[in-house]
C-alpha cells in the first residue's frame, strides 16, 4: 500500500480545487471566474443585472431584456369604445415581483402610519456647525407639543400621568396587583419583591378605610442592551474607578441574601471558582487600587495605609505620600525706594507739588554727574566766572598725565580731552555758555582727530592755534610731504576743527544774548536790542560809524555763494567749479547726518573761501590772501594752480569762466559809471576843483565822461581800484594782477579726475619738470604755464591752436571773451586769417594793465569802444526785453 | 529843473483795509497793490480810484506785496509767515511757501519774475523758485543777525537791510557778500536808479545815502521824524530827490545832492505815512497813512 495512495483516499474534499499551476505560469492575482459566476441571478436564475444599453437593472418586462422576446412596448390603440388614454405609466410598471418584495426597490406590506409609529421624527436631531453650535435655539422654541395618538387615547379613556388606566381600585387591591406584577422575561425573586411591600407597610394604617385609588401607572421596565458577553450584571474591571467604589449607588439587579448577610451581586471581577476557598467578601469591588503596585514589604505599606487612614483622611482617600510639586514662587515686586502707599481711588491734584518728579532719573549714572563732569565729558570750556579769565592760555601739551587718565576714563574711541580739569573740580561754573567766547575758545579742549599720526596732530595743533603759522611751517615740512598732501591735510584740517569744536561754540553763531525780555506786543522792542549789540560789528567799526567815517572800516566783505538755482534764475552764469567736492548726483541728498553737516559747512563761508584761494581763488576773495603775502607761499599757490590745470580735461576756454565774469562785472561797474547819473549830478555841484583841474575844457565829451568817472573813482572808491587804473607800474602790481587774472580762472576749473585723452598722462611728471622755470624767477606768469601746457601734451585741440595764436599776440586771453561761444569751425577761419581779425571778433576787454606798451590813452579809448559796444549790445536786449515785455503787458493788462 | 513844481494830492483812495501797511507800484505804475491789515491785498487804479481786485487768503496782516514784470502775478509775504504767489486775474493762491519761522516783512521779485526774495522777522532772506513747484526756498541767507526790514533785488543784486545794524549786498555775480556796518537800525533800504548809491533810513531819523562800491556815506538826510515806525524812502524817477515819509504825517523831499528839503507834503496829521512808492518812470508818488492812499503828482492844469 502507498502512502500516497491512502492519504488521497483519506482526505474529504471541499469545494473545487484550484487549477494547478503551469511550471512556468506566474500566477496571476485576480482569480479566475467562470462566466457564470460573473452575473447576479435572481431567484428564478435569471440575469439580474444587464448592461446599460441592454436594459439596464432587471430591465424588460419581466426581465426580458435579454431574451427574444425583449422589450413588448405597447402599441397605441384607439377605437370607438377605447379611447386612446394617455396611459400613466408608474414606476411600478417596470418593477417584477422582486422588487416588490420585502428585500426588493419597493417593498410591499403592512407597516404602521407614520403617525402611529410611536416613535416621531425618527430623524436624528442635525445640529448646524454654523455660527451657532448646538441644536438651533429656533427649533427648541418652536418645537410641536404634539401628542402620538396612543396618548391621546389613553388620555381619552382617563389615563393621567401617574396614574394608570383601568378602574379604581383599594389600597389592598392595589397593592395585590403589585404583588402579582406581570413580568416579562425571569421573575424576580421574592427577596426583592420583598421591599416596596415592606416600604408601603407604614402607610397601611392611613389607607384603613375604603377609599379607591387609581391604579399604578404603568412603568416601563426598560431593559437595557447586552453589548459585551459577559456573564449577567459583570462589569469588568473599570478603568474609572481606580479611585475607588465611587458607583455606590449603583445598585445590580442581582441581590442575594445569604446566611443572613445581603451579598448584591454585583461590581467587577466577582465570582469564585468552583474550588476555590471562600473570600472573605468574594463581592467586594475589585479595583486597581487594590493591587500593590510597588515592590516591598505588603504588610509595611498596609500598615502605613492603616496609619494614615487613622490620620484625618477621608475614607477613600489616601495622603499623598509625595508632596504635590511646589508652584514655584515668585517674590513680589520690590518697590521703589519713595514709594508712599495711596489709596487708589485718591487724584493728585496738579496744583500740588511734584516733588517725586526730582528724583525720577537718580537711578541713571549720567543724571548724577554734575553739570561740570558732564562738561568736561562733552570737552566743552568751563566758564569762568570773570570774562577777563576766558583768555587763559591755551595750555595743551603740558597736561598729558591728566589727559591720559581722563581719556582711559571715557574708553572710547573717541578721546576727549579736558585740559582744565583741575579748574572744573575747583570752581563752581556758572550755568549758562557765554556764546561770545566759547566759539574763540576752541583751542583748550582738543580733540584728538588725529591721535593715529603724532606728528599730524601735532600739525593738527599747531594748525587750531596759529593758522597763518602753519603755513609757513609747511614750508620746512615740504619735502616730507608732497604739495597735494599738504593741501589735502588743510582741508583735513579745516573740516576737523569745525566738526570737533565743542557745542558751545557751534550754537555761538547762531545765537545772541537777549539784553531785554522778549516784549510781544511790542514788535520794536528787538530794535533796541540789536543797536545795543551792534549786530556783532566789531568795536572798530561802531567807532567808525560813530564818528561817521563810513567806508573801509565798516565794510566788510566776504565770500557767498549763490546757489546753482539762483543763479539761473537771475541769469548770472553761475559761480562753481572751484567745489572740491563733486557735485550731488541729481538724486538729494537728505540724510541729516552729522557729516553732511560738516560737508556743507566746509564749504561755506570762510572755509569756503579759503580752498578758494588755496586751490586758485580769486582777487574778489583775497581778503584772505593779503594774509600770506609771503613770496613762497604765493608760488606754491601758482604750483597748486598748475596742478589744478592739469586736472582741466576740457577746453577751459570756451566755458564761461570768472574770470568772464570779474570782467564783465568791472565791466557794468563801468557801465554803471557812465550811467552814474547821480554821481554826475554830484559833480556838477560840488564845487570841487579838483574836476575842473584834471579835465581839459577842450576833450571830448565821451573822455570828459571818462574822466569824470576817474574822478568819481578818485572821490569816491578806495586806492586799490586807483592803483587798477594806473597802467604802467611794478613787477609787484604785475603779479598781483596775476592773481587777478588767474586766480578767477581756476574757479571754473573742472576737478574732476583727467579722463579719455587726458587719462593717461602724467601731469605730475609734467609739472615737477615745469616747477623749477617757474621758479627760476622769470616773470613769466602761471597764465603762460597754462597756455603752454597743453601744447607740451600734444594735444592738437583747437584751444592749443588758439594758445599759439594768442602766444604770437601775448595779449588776449581767451577766457576774457564775453557773450556766447565763438563756434570753431569759425574760430579756425580766424585762425587762419590775419590775427588782427582775432583781436576784432574777440574784441573783449582786454586788461588795461595787462598791456605793457598801451599808455593810457589808447587804453581809455578801447574803453570808451568797449562802452559803447556793449551798451549797444545791452540796448538791443533791452528793447528785445521791451518788447517782450510790452507783449505780455498788453496781454496781461486785458486781465487787469 | 522842472522838480521845483510843486506836487500835490491828485487821488485819495480809502482802502477800508484798517491800516495799509505798503502801498506799491506795479512795473509799470499804471497800477497799485496795498497790504492791508485786514489781511487782504487790493488792486487798484490809482488814477481813477478803482478797486480791481481783492486777494484774500493771508492768515495775518500783509506786510508787503510786489508784482511780477508781466503784471500776471503778485507775491506777497505775510504776518503768518507764508509767502503767497497769486494769479493777478482770479485772484487765487498758486502757491504758498512756509520757510520763514516769522513774519514775512518784505518781498521783491527779481528783474524777470522768476524768484522771489523775502526777507523775514526770523533774521533770513530766502530765494523762493516761483517757477518750478519747489515748496522750498532756493536758498537762505542768515547773515543777518536781527529782522530783515526791507530787501531790494536788481538784476545781479540783493541788497538786504536790517535791524542788526548792517546793510548787506550779496552780489551774485562775483559771488560775494559785502556787509556796512551802519550803526543805527535800516528801517529801509532802497537803491537810486543808476545802482551806485544805498538810501538807508535809519531809525535816528535820517535817512543816508552810501555809495555802495565804496561803502562811503554820501550825504545825509534829515528834518522828518521816524520815532520807532519802519519807514520808507524812495528816489524819484530822475534819481534828483529823496523821499521819505515821517511820523508827523507829511511827506518830505530832499534834494539828493544839497540834501536840502525841497518840498513837505502834508498828507495827514500827526499820523506817521510808513510806506511809500515811487511811479517808476513818472513824477507820481503813493504815499500810506492808516487806512488812506494818496497819489501825488503835478495835476495837467494845460490839458
Amino acid at each position: 500500500m502507498s502512502d500516497s495512495d491512502s492519504d488521497d483516499e483519506n482526505f474529504i474534499l471541499y469545494g473545487t480545487p484550484l487549477d494547478p499551476f503551469e511550471e512556468d505560469e506566474v500566477p496571476s492575482k485576480r482569480k479566475f471566474q467562470q462566466p457564470a459566476d460573473q452575473y447576479a441571478v435572481d431567484d428564478h436564475g435569471r440575469r439580474r443585472f444587464h448592461g446599460a444599453f441592454t436594459g439596464g437593472f432587471s430591465a424588460g418586462f419581466g426581465n426580458t431584456v435579454g431574451t427574444p422576446e425583449g422589450w413588448t412596448p405597447s402599441s397605441f390603440r384607439s377605437s370607438r369604445l377605447e379611447k386612446a388614454q394617455a396611459s400613466k405609466q408608474k414606476p411600478e410598471d417596470f418593477m417584477d415581483e422582486e422588487d416588490r418584495s420585502e428585500f426588493g426597490i419597493a417593498p410591499r406590506h403592512m407597516q404602521t402610519n407614520h403617525e402611529f409609529s410611536g416613535r416621531k421624527r425618527p430623524r436624528a436631531p442635525r445640529f448646524h456647525d454654523g455660527p451657532i453650535p448646538g441644536e438651533p435655539v429656533l427649533e427648541q422654541l418652536v418645537r410641536a407639543v404634539h401628542e402620538t395618538a396612543a396618548v391621546k387615547m389613553l388620555r381619552r379613556m382617563g389615563w393621567k400621568e401617574g396614574q394608570g388606566v383601568g378602574d379604581r381600585v383599594t389600597h389592598r387591591e392595589k397593592k395585590k396587583s403589585k404583588e402579582q406584577h406581570k413580568v416579562y422575561g425571569c421573575y424576580m425573586p421574592p427577596e426583592m419583591r420583598q421591599e416596596p411591600t415592606q416600604s408601603s407597610d407604614s402607610s397601611d394604617s392611613e389607607f384603613e378605610y375604603e377609599t379607591l385609588f387609581a391604579p399604578d401607572d404603568y412603568e416601563p421596565y426598560i431593559l437595557q442592551k447586552k453589548s459585551d458577553r459577559f456573564g449577567l450584571g459583570y462589569k469588568g474591571l473599570s478603568r474609572h474607578s481606580v479611585l475607588g467604589n465611587l458607583g455606590g449607588d449603583e445598585r445590580s439587579h442581582l441581590v442575594m441574601k445569604e446566611k443572613g448577610k445581603k451579598v448584591s451581586i454585583r461590581g467587577q471581577a466577582f465570582g469564585v471558582g468552583a474550588f476555590e476557598a471562600d473570600d472573605e467578601d468574594i463581592y467586594a469591588t475589585q479595583d486597581m487600587s487594590h493591587y500593590d503596585f510597588a515592590l516591598g514589604n505588603p504588610a509595611e505599606a498596609k500598615t502605613s495605609k492603616k496609619n494614615v487612614k487613622a490620620i484625618n483622611v477621608i475614607e477613600g482617600f489616601v495622603k499623598a505620600t509625595q508632596p504635590m510639586p511646589s508652584v514655584p514662587a515668585y517674590a513680589p515686586p520690590a518697590l521703589p525706594r519713595d514709594y508712599t502707599p495711596l489709596a487708589a481711588g485718591t487724584r493728585r491734584s496738579r496744583f500740588e507739588p511734584t516733588a517725586a518728579v526730582l528724583h525720577r532719573d537718580q537711578g541713571l549714572g549720567r543724571h548724577e554727574l554734575t553739570a561740570e563732569a558732564r562738561g568736561a565729558l562733552l570737552g566743552e570750556v568751563p566758564v569762568p566766572k570773570t570774562p577777563i579769565d576766558t583768555h587763559d592760555p591755551p595750555q595743551t601739551t603740558s597736561q598729558t598725565p591728566r589727559q591720559t587718565e581722563m581719556s582711559k576714563f571715557l574708553q572710547k574711541n573717541i578721546n576727549f580731552i579736558s585740559p582744565n580739569t583741575e579748574t572744573v573740580q575747583a570752581k563752581s561754573t556758572p550755568d549758562f555758555i557765554s556764546i561770545k567766547d566759547s566759539g574763540k575758545e576752541q583751542v583748550a579742549p582738543i580733540f584728538k582727530p588725529f591721535a593715529g599720526d603724532p606728528l599730524k596732530q601735532s600739525r593738527y595743533e599747531m594748525y587750531l592755534r596759529d593758522k597763518d603759522s602753519v603755513m609757513l611751517e609747511r614750508e620746512r615740512d615740504a619735502d616730507r610731504l608732497s604739495e597735494w598732501e599738504r593741501n589735502r591735510e588743510m582741508v583735513e584740517f579745516e573740516q576737523a576743527a569745525i566738526l570737533y569744536r565743542p557745542l558751545s561754540g557751534a550754537m555761538g553763531d547762531r545765537f545772541t544774548h537777549a539784553s531785554e525780555p522778549d516784549d510781544a506786543l511790542n514788535p520794536l522792542c528787538a530794535v533796541a536790542k540789536s543797536s545795543i549789540n551792534y549786530g556783532l560789528a566789531t568795536p572798530e567799526q561802531v567807532e567808525a560809524a560813530k564818528i561817521g567815517a563810513y567806508g573801509l572800516i565798516t565794510r566788510k566783505e566776504s565770500a557767498w555763494r549763490p546757489e546753482a538755482l539762483v543763479c539761473k534764475r537771475f541769469n548770472v552764469p553761475e559761480l562753481g567749479g572751484a567745489r572740491v567736492e563733486p557735485k550731488k548726483d541729481g538724486k538729494p541728498n537728505v540724510s541729516y547726518s552729522i557729516f553732511s553737516y560738516l560737508e556743507s559747512s566746509v564749504h561755506d563761508k570762510e572755509s569756503f573761501t579759503k580752498e578758494q584761494s588755496k586751490f586758485g581763488g580769486s582777487k574778489s576773495l583775497n581778503f584772505e590772501n593779503k594774509k600770506d603775502t609771503s613770496l613762497p607761499s604765493k608760488e606754491k599757490h601758482n604750483e597748486v594752480i598748475n596742478i589744478e590745470k592739469d586736472k582741466v580735461s576740457d577746453i577751459s576756454i570756451d566755458k564761461p569762466t570768472t574770470s568772464q565774469v570779474i570782467v564783465s562785472n568791472t565791466n557794468s561797474s563801468q557801465e554803471g559809471n557812465k550811467r552814474m547819473t547821480v554821481v554826475d549830478l554830484f559833480l556838477k555841484e560840488s564845487e570841487k576843483d579838483l574836476q575842473t583841474k584834471q579835465q581839459g575844457a577842450e576833450v571830448t565829451e565821451t573822455i570828459e565822461k571818462f574822466d569824470k568817472i576817474d574822478l568819481y573813482k578818485a572821490i569816491f572808491l578806495s586806492d586799490s581800484e586807483n592803483e587798477d587804473i594806473n597802467d604802467d607800474d611794478t613787477t609787484a602790481k604785475d603779479k598781483d594782477d596775476n592773481d587777478f587774472i588767474v586766480k578767477p580762472k581756476n574757479i571754473e576749473r573742472n576737478t574732476s579726475p583727467p579722463r579719455g585723452i587726458f587719462a593717461n598722462i602724467d601731469f605730475d611728471e609734467i609739472n615737477a619738470w615745469r616747477r623749477p622755470e617757474n621758479e627760476s624767477g622769470d616773470n613769466k606768469t602761471v597764465e603762460n604755464n597754462i597756455q603752454t601746457k597743453p601744447e607740451e601734451t600734444k594735444e592738437k585741440t583747437i584751444d592749443s591752436i588758439n594758445d599759439g595764436g594768442k602766444e604770437m599776440t601775448g595779449e588776449v586771453e581767451q577766457e576774457e571773451t564775453y557773450g556766447p561761444k565763438i563756434p570753431e569751425n569759425l574760430k579756425k577761419r580766424l585762425e587762419s586769417a590775419a590775427i588782427i581779425e582775432i583781436d576784432n571778433f574777440k574784441p573783449i576787454f582786454t586788461k588795461k594793465n595787462k598791456s605793457d606798451d598801451d599808455n593810457s590813452l589808447s587804453s581809455s579809448d578801447s574803453w570808451v569802444e568797449i562802452k559803447t559796444k556793449s551798451k549797444k549790445d545791452k540796448k538791443k536786449k533791452s528793447k528785445k526785453h521791451k518788447s517782450k515785455h510790452k507783449k505780455s503787458k498788453s496781454k496781461h493788462k486785458k486781465k487787469f | 529843473m522842472n522838480d521845483k513844481i510843486d506836487l500835490s494830492t491828485i487821488e485819495t483812495l480809502s482802502c477800508k483795509q484798517q491800516v495799509v501797511r505798503a502801498v506799491r507800484f506795479n512795473i509799470d505804475g499804471a497800477y497799485c497793490l496795498t497790504c492791508g491789515a485786514d489781511k487782504k491785498i487790493k488792486l487798484w487804479n490809482p488814477y481813477s480810484k478803482l478797486l480791481l481786485k481783492t486777494y484774500g487768503g493771508h492768515a495775518n496782516e500783509v506786510l508787503d506785496a510786489a508784482g511780477s514784470c508781466d503784471s500776471s502775478h503778485i507775491i506777497s509775504g505775510s504776518a503768518d509767515k507764508s509767502v503767497i504767489l497769486w494769479d493777478v486775474t482770479t485772484g487765487q493762491p498758486l502757491r504758498r511757501y512756509r520757510g520763514h519761522a516769522s513774519s514775512v516783512t518784505c518781498i521783491k521779485y527779481n528783474e524777470e519774475s522768476t524768484m522771489a526774495v523775502s526777507g523775514s522777522i526770523d533774521n533770513t532772506v530766502c530765494f523762493w523758485d516761483v517757477i518750478s513747484r519747489r515748496q522750498e526756498p532756493v536758498q537762505v541767507l542768515k547773515d543777518a543777525k536781527d529782522t530783515i526790514t526791507s530787501v531790494q533785488v536788481t538784476d545781479h543784486e540783493v541788497l538786504t537791510s536790517s535791524v542788526d545794524c548792517h546793510t548787506r549786498l550779496y552780489d551774485l555775480r562775483v559771488g560775494k557778500m559785502l556787509s556796512d556796518y551802519i550803526g543805527h537800525v535800516v528801517t529801509f533800504a532802497s537803491l537810486t536808479h543808476d545802482g551806485q548809491c544805498y538810501i538807508l533810513s535809519c531809525a535816528d531819523s535820517t535817512i543816508k545815502l552810501f555809495d555802495k562800491d565804496s561803502g562811503e556815506l554820501l550825504n545825509t538826510f534829515s528834518g522828518h521824524d521816524s520815532k520807532d515806525y519802519m519807514l520808507e524812502n524812495a528816489v524819484n524817477e530822475k534819481d534828483s530827490h529823496i523821499i521819505s515819509g515821517s511820523a508827523s504825517g507829511e511827506v518830505f523831499y530832499w534834494d539828493l545832492v544839497s540834501s536840502t528839503c525841497t518840498q513837505k507834503l502834508v498828507h495827514s496829521n500827526k499820523k506817521p505815512v510808513v510806506s511809500l512808492s515811487h511811479h517808476p518812470t513818472d513824477n507820481y508818488l503813493l504815499t500810506a497813512c492808516e487806512d488812506e492812499v494818496k497819489l501825488w503828482g503835478v495835476p495837467k492844469m494845460e490839458e
